[in-house]
């Protein structure tokens, strides 16, 4: 399965930048992040940031009428590298099917070439976030 | 009572009203390497624990010449004081500092606090990234007196001199084998070093402010673990970050004479065919 329209766009263009490019338009989308929409806050409260140093991120997911999923994040602007990865995501997928979200590949990431512009340890947080949002798509299938 | 090495310090107040001091170079260390593209303390130049540090092929961190080819295009000299700050209560400037003491660098300091407190202080953030011209810099032979490798570390165990693991407390117990999400820096084998004392690095920094605790604090906890200034103490963590705090914190706080990091740390040891292992 082809990635979804919105995330390709996404991963050809940062595959043509350079790399000063790549860190501006990373910053931006950390940027855009929206904030947690209030009606999670208190779910949000429940949930036990992850110790040590790992970045504390939230993340829920709900069914759309027509079927597709719509992702939202809590993630602190002190980790913008993960903001901006996982908006990229959320950017990318919100409103794709579950099937459409659970056929991305783990390193559909790797044609953007973000290493130039962030060390390869970090794109961690990229398979880190799309593993969590897989996760939810499952859960709100079984729901 | 004071830190046994003061020296080693400056106050945010002290940077702030020093940032055209020719004879400093503010360093940002980041766990995020975004961060300082985000906006950082004016004049300040970026390393990167990993891009900039690291040797490019081997698991190693840079050689003598790359790093003197690192210190001159960031405009330092043999007598520059060097001003390291970073996120997450400075471990990664920790990590920095402890590179360029390896390289044999004098004059080398921490901003206690970090940046968690120059922003609490609301202190000044700009985005333009300074140039500064470049130097001549000769690096000093590595100094391995602060440097554990695993033979050294394994020799250490079994005379039972003292280790600290700085890891979460699962880490240590060996419930969590990595940390989630990052596989790629995991280790086959779950555990501690055997004799490890479990001393986790956040505890030797106040989490309002993320500067370091008193003289008083630190020698309760680390001495009530039984790591005394009158024995050789190697720390380790997962990949040598978090332990270059608790190295700086021993050395430089508490005065001990004799402390090394082992950066090979667990993903090394739990990788590490024969090596022993405790739960």
């Amino acid at each position: 399965m082809p990635l979804p329209q919105k995330l390709q766009e996404i991963v050809d263009d940062f595959a043509g930048m350079s790399r000063e490019e790549k860190i501006e338009t990373l910053i931006a989308y950390a940027e855009s992040l929206p904030p947690l929409p209030e009606r999670f806050a208190e779910e949000r409260a429940k949930m036990e940031p992850i110790p040590e140093c790992m970045t504390p991120v939230f993340l829920f997911g709900e069914k759309q009428a027509d079927g597709g999923v719509v992702f939202y994040l809590d993630i602190p602007p002190q980790s913008p590298t993960v903001q901006g990865l996982a908006c990229i995501l959320t950017t990318g997928l919100n409103g794709c099917k579950p099937e459409e979200i659970l056929a991305v590949p783990a390193d559909f990431f790797t044609p953007m070439k973000l290493e130039e512009a962030i060390s390869g340890q970090r794109l961690n947080g990229f398979r880190g976030v799309l593993a969590h949002m897989k996760q939810t798509t499952v859960n709100l299938m079984e729901a | 009572m004071t830190y046994a090495h003061p020296e080693y310090l400056v106050e945010t107040e002290w940077l702030a009203a020093n940032l055209d001091n020719p004879t400093i170079r503010i360093v940002e260390s980041d766990e995020d390497p975004l961060l300082y593209a985000i906006g950082h303390i004016p004049g300040a130049v970026q390393v990167d624990w990993f891009s900039t540090l690291q040797h490019p092929l081997r698991r190693d961190f840079l050689t003598r010449e790359q790093f003197e080819d690192v210190a001159s295009k960031l405009g330092i000299t043999n007598s520059t004081t060097v001003i390291f700050y970073g996120d997450k209560s400075n471990w990664f400037a920790c990590y920095a500092l402890w590179i360029f003491e390896y390289y044999g660098h004098k004059n080398v300091k921490i901003l206690n606090g970090g940046r968690i407190k120059w922003e609490q202080e609301k202190r000044p953030l700009v985005k333009e990234a300074p140039s500064y011209a470049k130097t001549t810099y000769r690096a000093k032979e590595a100094d391995k007196s602060i440097r554990a490798f695993r033979d050294e570390v394994l020799a250490h165990s079994n005379a039972r001199k003292p280790l600290v693991d700085v890891r979460s407390a699962k880490e240590y117990t060996g419930e969590m084998l990595h940390m989630p999400n990052y596989p790629q820096e995991g280790a086959t084998r779950g555990g501690h070093i055997p004799g490890a004392a479990s001393i986790p690095w956040s505890q030797a920094v106040n989490e309002s402010d993320a500067t370091f605790k008193t003289t008083g604090e630190l020698t309760a906890l680390y001495e009530g673990k039984n790591i005394k200034p009158d024995s050789e103490v190697i720390a380790y963590c997962r990949i040598g970050e978090r332990s270059s705090l608790t190295w700086f914190v021993l050395k430089y706080l508490l005065g001990y004479p004799q402390v090394k990091n082992y950066d090979g740390s667990w993903t090394e040891w739990g990788n590490l065919v024969d090596a022993p292992i405790e739960k």
